[in-house]
């Protein structure tokens, strides 16, 4: 289904993903491809090698799997719905001739959205048919005003507002009913404020004239049209039938997979209590039903005629994932949330005597929806691919190519990961690839929304086809880099989408060159240059498998920034290093988020960022905790788990441009340590070169710190020196700011900011190395692989790699 | 469409104070070093000699702008992205185009004509373009 809209000139014309990150040999891995413009495509499996195509390095590298997918396929556009909501199945309960809709609702966007672009109407609660104008609905206006509509056919739409604009950030007791024997119309909003419901809005609401309205009038057209829409929550139906399905782990409960509507009306804000009733009620019966989460303190007389009470707190102990919506009315019409909407947030009620919807659970009954959100792309399957037995462990991907054209323009990649068979031999070595991580920074489209993003990275930002076709279809659902159009920030990461900035080739806006998985695969070519085998394994592996899936290896490294992690996934690091696993932190500011992933769906990622640290955005009052797991989010440091424990190093600064060198500590020559040197003078600048800012320091940095964690015993071997004036302290570090403190100062002026290289032995023969660095795997390469970067990596490994106790 | 229900019409809604305290920071601490022809033009040479930044050389200070240079070149940096000029990759390492963001979500990038072999030299186009358009704001000669 192509739309006819004037799309982005020279942006990528192809994209899809996969239906994991992980695969073991005879497995199967399915595709989903999105050609654009509904072109043929070849496609092939290859192996992702080395990523980077500046030609000051050793340039692409991938090799062709032979395989079954190997061929041309046509192509066919297919499109993401974004949005959440909530999806009431069909029921002819709700083709209702009179009736009440009542709810909380929060607008976010009541009008404009934080750009100040106009966001239209949006629905709170219908049955509507949007295309043939059928049913009814609580809706916002393009004024901003509650209305509601009633569908009588194709231009043949009542309209009855309030008059009055809904503010942004303003909790609003609504509702509306029309009585068919009568004629009657009633619809109110009445701002609802206390001191703290409206987190970071105002509370002292004058004249509240301005924005309290209510419209009492007349209608002689009967009721609405029936139609076969489901009953929305925060949107519309434009079409009832998708082709989509509500399928995967976290809508495990369905017994079918229910198809869902093509939605719109999308609606940004908070709602809570929604109901409806299949007659017009009064006023005080109104109250009577706002006054409950479902119908618990509700007559018996008025029980009967409520065929619908969704109650938004029955099932959010012990976390608030459950995509299942449940209706205590008696016509237990149970919903699903769609997208994902957030669950758990503070309510209409919110006191601030709790923090957590686990405390204070009567005070969290609201849902939070965006227009932008994406659980699942739902795109049909386009080619599966069965994993061949002899695949070695390692990184590949689905390259495919618009007609067999070979551009930018034509050409994506759908990386993925093979481990090794459970039963095979394993290799001393295993490379973590940080694939919380990946999602944590999927498709941010900072080149196009951010102004700060330029003076992060002190350029311009470049735009390339990946970037225009995320821009035009804003962000795919985007990710935790970035904020949703109504300020809230982007807390859920899918994988069930094309994440274009997870890409061979690509060259990251944050970095100026490389970033995550394309970085990392420097040092995937250098392993594979220097011969060693290895195998792979992701985040989700480590978090489903735990310190085991660690045990097998003499030695665990990391790629260069494995930021977000899960509680297991830092458990299983430490009990690894406990029981004697000798672990290589190639990277910088590392395990430094809370992360949790879905309890029935691993594709999808929570990251709250909390009101500390060095962050994308900060969090709204009263929501700081998952709502995945109901624990708090933010910074690992917050809840007794500084990276520092197990790494012995914490984030101190970064500078998203170039790049500095080490120097040689006094340590590095202790005979415990001065085996990493062999080969490299005391006095040599380490890593004044690479890929990534042309130096070995660079990006983001840690430094040890024995307040927060580094073991007594730890050595620094080494420390860089010389950054710039952009690199400056992070957030977390800083108390107050005055000029002259040099420890909140930049590049120039704060000693903390440096990359110290650590190492410290652990029991049973363990050990830790951490270069503190995002740049480190970026000079690898330098001079033919012939450089003491490479150099002391390769002794650090092979130190690492023999058995018996290290010096 | 106009709206309906407009915001009062006053100052926190226009945010004239933060227009006001940004012009005089304009005013006074860079405009200085750009209506001094120059200054300016020493301003222009350093940027054009280092676009980017490049790494720090052992033994040596890192490579930084002077002071006026940052003052006036984070200004540049942080303006309303609507029509803000950017670098599109039309051929990689070979040709970068200006192009033109739309300011909003989902709106269109308008790709120029206008290209250049590096991305440094397409920076220092921009910062030149950017600049012109600060002097223009100001009625100084360009």
């Amino acid at each position: 289904m192509s739309e006819n809209k004037e799309k982005q000139e020279s942006m990528l014309r192809i994209t899809g993903y996969s239906d994991k990150f992980s695969a073991r040999p005879g497995e199967e891995i399915s595709f989903y491809v999105n050609s654009e413009f509904d072109e043929q495509y070849q496609a092939d499996i290859v192996r992702l090698i080395h990523g980077d195509t500046n030609p000051d390095g050793p340039g692409y590298k991938e090799e062709l799997i032979h395989s079954n997918i190997s061929d041309m396929h046509a192509g066919k556009n297919q499109q993401i719905y974004g949005g959440s909501y909530i999806f009431v199945p069909n029921n002819e309960l709700f083709n209702v001739n009179s009736f009440t809709l009542c709810a909380y609702i929060y607008p976010t966007t009541p009008y404009v959205d934080v750009e100040g672009v106009e966001v239209g109407e949006q629905a709170i609660l219908s049955k509507w048919d949007a295309e043939n104008e059928t049913g009814y609905g609580l809706f916002i206006n393009s004024d901003g005003e509650l209305c509601l509509r009633i569908g009588h056919g194709k231009g043949k739409v009542e309209e009855f507002s309030t008059g009055k604009p809904l503010y942004r950030k303003v909790w609003y007791k609504i509702a509306a009913s029309f009585d068919v024997n009568t004629g009657k119309v009633f619809v109110f909003q009445t701002p609802y404020v206390t001191h703290t419901n409206s987190g970071h809005g105002m509370s002292m609401l004058h004249p509240q004239e301005d924005t309290l309205g209510s419209y009492h009038g007349t209608s002689l057209m009967g009721g609405p049209a029936v139609n076969d829409c489901p009953f929305l929550m925060a949107s519309s139906t434009l079409k009832s039938k998708s082709g989509r399905y509500l399928t995967g782990g976290h809508f495990n409960y369905l017994d079918d997979p229910h198809e869902i509507p093509i939605h719109t009306h999308k609606y940004n804000g908070k709602i809570e209590r929604p109901k409806i009733a299949n007659k017009a009620l009064e006023l005080h019966e109104i109250e009577l039903l706002l006054s409950c989460q479902g119908i618990e303190n509700i007559p018996n007389e008025l029980k009967e005629v409520v065929i619908g009470a969704w109650n938004f707190n029955a099932n959010i102990t012990p976390n608030a994932a459950s995509t299942k919506i449940i209706d205590d009315s008696l016509c237990k019409m149970n919903g699903c949330g769609v997208n994902l909407p957030v669950r758990g947030v503070p309510g209409f009620n919110w006191s601030s005597d709790y923090m957590s919807f686990l405390h204070g659970p009567q005070e969290y009954g609201a849902i939070h929806f965006h227009d932008e959100s994406v659980d699942d792309a739902r795109w049909d399957v386009s080619f599966k691919f069965k994993v061949p037995e002899s695949l070695k462990s390692g990184v590949y991907a689905a390259r495919l190519r618009v007609n067999r054209l070979t551009d930018s323009e034509n050409e994506d990649y759908i990386p993925f990961f093979i481990r090794p068979a459970k039963d095979a031999k394993k290799a001393k070595l295993c490379l973590l690839m940080a694939t919380n991580s990946y999602m944590a920074y999927a498709n941010d489209n900072l080149s196009v929304n951010s102004a700060v993003a330029q003076l992060l990275t002190g350029r311009v930002p470049l735009i390339q086809p990946n970037d225009l076709l995320l821009n035009e279809y804003k962000g795919y659902g985007l990710g935790t880099y970035t904020t949703y159009r109504d300020g809230w920030g982007v807390n859920i990461s899918s994988r069930l989408r094309p994440i274009l900035n997870m890409r061979p080739k690509y060259i990251h806006i944050l970095s100026p060159s490389l970033w995550q998985l394309n970085a990392d695969l420097h040092f995937v070519d250098w392993l594979y240059e220097m011969g060693y085998d290895v195998d792979i394994h992701t985040d989700e592996d480590l978090q489903n498998e735990g310190v085991e899936l660690l045990k097998q290896y003499q030695v665990v490294m990391t790629g260069h920034h494995p930021e977000y992690i899960t509680e297991q996934g830092w458990h299983a690091i430490h009990d690894y290093q406990m029981q004697g696993g000798r672990f290589m932190y190639n990277a910088a500011n590392g395990f430094y988020w809370i992360s949790t992933l879905h309890p029935d769906n691993g594709n999808l990622l929570e990251v709250r960022k909390g009101d500390n640290g060095t962050r994308a955005w900060t969090i709204n009052p009263g929501e700081y905790c998952n709502a995945f797991d109901g624990k708090h989010g933010g910074l690992w440091r917050v809840r007794g788990r500084d990276m520092c424990k197990i790494l012995g190093v914490s984030f101190t600064s970064f500078g998203l441009t170039y790049s500095s060198y080490y120097k040689r500590s006094p340590d590095s020559e202790l005979k415990e340590c001065s085996w990493m040197f062999e080969g490299i003078g005391y006095d040599e600048p380490i890593g004044d070169f690479g890929l990534i800012g042309d130096g070995a320091a660079g990006l983001e940095l840690d430094r040890y710190d024995l307040e927060k964690g580094t073991p007594h015993r730890a050595f620094a071997l080494a420390n860089s020196e010389g950054h710039n004036d952009m690199f400056v302290t992070v957030t977390e570090d800083s108390t107050f700011n005055a000029r002259g403190n040099i420890l909140n100062g930049t590049g120039e002026s704060n000693p903390n900011t440096r990359a110290d290289i650590v190492y410290y032995k652990t029991p049973n023969d363990g050990a830790v190395i951490s270069f503190s660095s995002m740049s480190w795997l970026g000079s690898l390469s330098h001079n033919n692989y012939e450089n003491n970067v490479s150099k002391l990596m390769k002794n650090v490994i092979d130190g690492f790699m023999k058995d018996g106790p290290l010096p | 469409m106009s709206r309906k229900h407009k915001n009062p019409n006053t100052s926190i809604h226009r945010n004239d104070s933060f227009v006001a305290v940004d012009d005089y920071d304009t005013r006074m601490y860079i405009l200085p070093y750009l209506i001094d022809e120059e200054s300016r033009k020493e301003i222009i040479a350093e940027h054009e000699a280092n676009p980017l930044y490049s790494g720090t050389k052992p033994g040596q200070p890192a490579p930084m702008y002077s002071k006026a240079l940052v003052r006036l070149i984070d200004k540049l940096r942080v303006t309303p992205q609507k029509n803000k000029l950017t670098i599109v990759e039309s051929k990689p390492w070979e040709e970068y185009k200006i192009g033109i963001l739309p300011g909003n979500r989902g709106g269109k990038i308008i790709i120029t004509e206008e290209s250049y072999t590096t991305r440094e030299k397409a920076e220092h186009a921009i910062f030149l373009k950017r600049l012109k358009i600060l002097l223009d704001q100001y009625g100084i000669d360009f």
